[in-house]
């Protein structure tokens, strides 16, 4: 499968609502009908004229429960992408596009939402979805622990150097720490603490594991015509792919490749179908689950290689406004607050509309990697420019 | 536990089913396909191979090499029953063709390193109080050279 995407569909608004841990305001719906509000007052967009729901990583809410609070005329496009984790993100915005190419529906909304007291601890939802007796045999309860077995085999058997992994984390803070929504707003990574910080699964100390936040964000998708009648810049979905290659997958870790983070018919397949290259992406917005796990997503993109990867992988190649490639410009997963991923795509559609709060100078193209490591994952590229 | 100790299987009819009843009865036994010899981790109920629906169920000898491991740290919720830190391991199996299974490491961690050979038996692992069959793996003396 390598055809050309020829969907001519943009993101047209966003919404974000994000708050600590367990200290959300109302239940799940209560925060994503006011995210979905958000992202279609940010449109300039009629609520009800919403007609396509879709939704990634188990998410709890049933499109059709919204219809009542948000005037829904007519619910025309409702799923979501297989997978607990937070793989299918990227390829939410696909199924999205598919929709309203085809004429299924015209104007589609992608959410994610997350309060604890529904949906329980985050990293629990996730390893149910995946959890049996092999993994649990062997003590594998959380997410961390599998994607800490990849990174050791990454770190010893590859011999990527960790400090990497450092690098990568320094740049998600060092943007959180000046965007004033982050949770991690003001606060620069101390290094030391970052160094000694305690264990979780080796190699993975506490500052290499992504938070969890209650919260939902939305991103209203429309045609590209209907789009630049809308209150905001268009964001174009240029490409998106999502799946596994042979040999890649929900396999008890019998994966091929192992230490990557599984994306590389995902990657060739959005390469391909855009024509574009790594040389040709402006800024990402990289799903970091867990450090390691971010790094093999640069490799497996073909940003760099187990070979050159402490070339690229530096600070100041990460972070904007002058890094070759910045990473996570709203702080990523680490710093600006972890509602599933969903904020890093609504980061992807700020930076390119000019609102980042860490602006990437003529940022022009943004790689939105999903969640790394997890049996079905996806990438999808926003533009700012039609590309064709 | 003691060897005689009992694990009930907890799965009998999955494609997997039979790894769990030769665990239950104190034997490691992976299938391979009759139709291309191709082992086969996880199971499968049909070979995507060839198309063959015969599996054979061979008994393989527990032994392997640490193709990567973990040790960890924080109490997950679930994991008092192994108590933290505790040492998780995928092992390849040469004679599965290289297929790889899960376990727990047991006994020195000082030659902990991927590639070290290493020896296992059947135990269990008890998770939010249930016990589950599972391997216990031992790192084989002389393994640092």
């Amino acid at each position: 499968m390598s055809a050309r995407f020829n969907a001519s569909v943009s993101v047209a608004g966003v919404g974000l609502r994000q708050y600590r841990r367990a200290k959300a305001p109302w239940p799940e719906r209560g925060v994503l009908v006011r995210a979905i509000v958000d992202a279609c007052e940010d449109a300039g967009f009629d609520p009800a004229d919403v007609d396509g729901f879709v939704a990634y990583g188990d998410d709890k809410n049933e499109p059709v429960r919204l219809m009542s609070d948000l005037g829904t005329k007519e619910l025309c496009w409702s799923t979501q992408i297989w997978g607990g984790g937070g793989g299918g993100i990227a390829g939410a915005f696909g199924v999205a596009a598919a929709a309203i190419e085809t004429g299924q529906a015209s104007a589609v909304v992608v959410f994610r939402t997350l309060v604890q007291a529904d949906s329980g601890r985050l990293s629990g939802a996730v390893m149910r979805h995946h959890l049996n007796d092999h993994l649990l045999g062997a003590g594998l309860i959380s997410p961390a622990q599998p994607c800490a077995l990849r990174a050791q085999r990454m770190f010893e058997h590859h011999q990527v150097p960790l400090s990497v992994a450092e690098e990568l984390v320094r740049a998600s803070y060092y943007h959180g720490a000046r965007n004033p929504n982050a949770v991690s707003y003001g606060k620069e990574l101390d290094l030391d603490a970052y160094r000694t910080a305690r264990w979780i699964a080796e190699p993975f100390r506490l500052f290499d594991c992504s938070r969890e936040n209650d919260g939902a964000g939305a991103l209203l998708l429309v045609s590209d015509a209907r789009a630049r009648d809308l209150k905001k810049k268009p964001v174009h979905l240029v490409g998106v792919a999502q799946g596994a290659g042979k040999g890649w997958g929900d396999l008890l870790e019998n994966d091929d490749d192992y230490a990557s983070a599984g994306f590389a018919s995902v990657a060739r397949r959005l390469w391909q179908q855009t024509g574009l290259t790594p040389a040709d992406i402006d800024c990402a917005q990289l799903y970091e689950n867990f450090s390691a796990q971010g790094i093999a997503s640069l490799i497996d993109h073909g940003f760099c290689t187990y070979e050159n990867v402490a070339e690229f992988v530096r600070f100041e190649n990460l972070i904007a406004p002058s890094g070759k490639l910045p990473i996570n410009t709203a702080g990523g997963n680490f710093a600006e607050g972890f509602i599933h991923g969903i904020g890093m795509a609504i980061e992807a559609v700020r930076q390119l509309r000019g609102e980042s709060t860490n602006p990437v100078p003529d940022a022009k193209t943004c790689l939105l990697a999903g969640g790394p490591g997890a049996p079905t994952v996806s990438s999808a590229i926003f533009s700012n420019e039609a590309i064709r | 536990m003691s060897a005689n100790d009992i694990i009930e299987p907890r799965h009998t009819v999955g494609a997997d089913g039979p790894y769990w009843q030769a665990l239950a009865e104190g034997r490691l036994e992976l299938p391979r396909c009759e139709g291309c010899n191709r082992w086969h981790w996880p199971a499968v109920f049909r070979c995507g191979e060839c198309g063959s629906w015969d599996h054979r169920w061979h008994t393989v000898a527990t032994e392997g090499t640490i193709f990567s491991w973990t040790r960890t740290w924080h109490p997950f919720d679930g994991s008092e029953g192994i108590g933290v830190p505790f040492i998780s391991l995928i092992v390849e199996l040469p004679q599965a063709g290289g297929r790889r299974l899960l376990g727990l490491l047991e006994g020195d961690d000082r030659n902990l390193r991927i590639g070290a050979p290493v020896r296992g038996r059947i135990d269990a692992t008890e998770i939010w109080g249930d016990r589950i069959p599972s391997l216990r793996w031992t790192i084989l003396d002389g393994s640092a050279a």
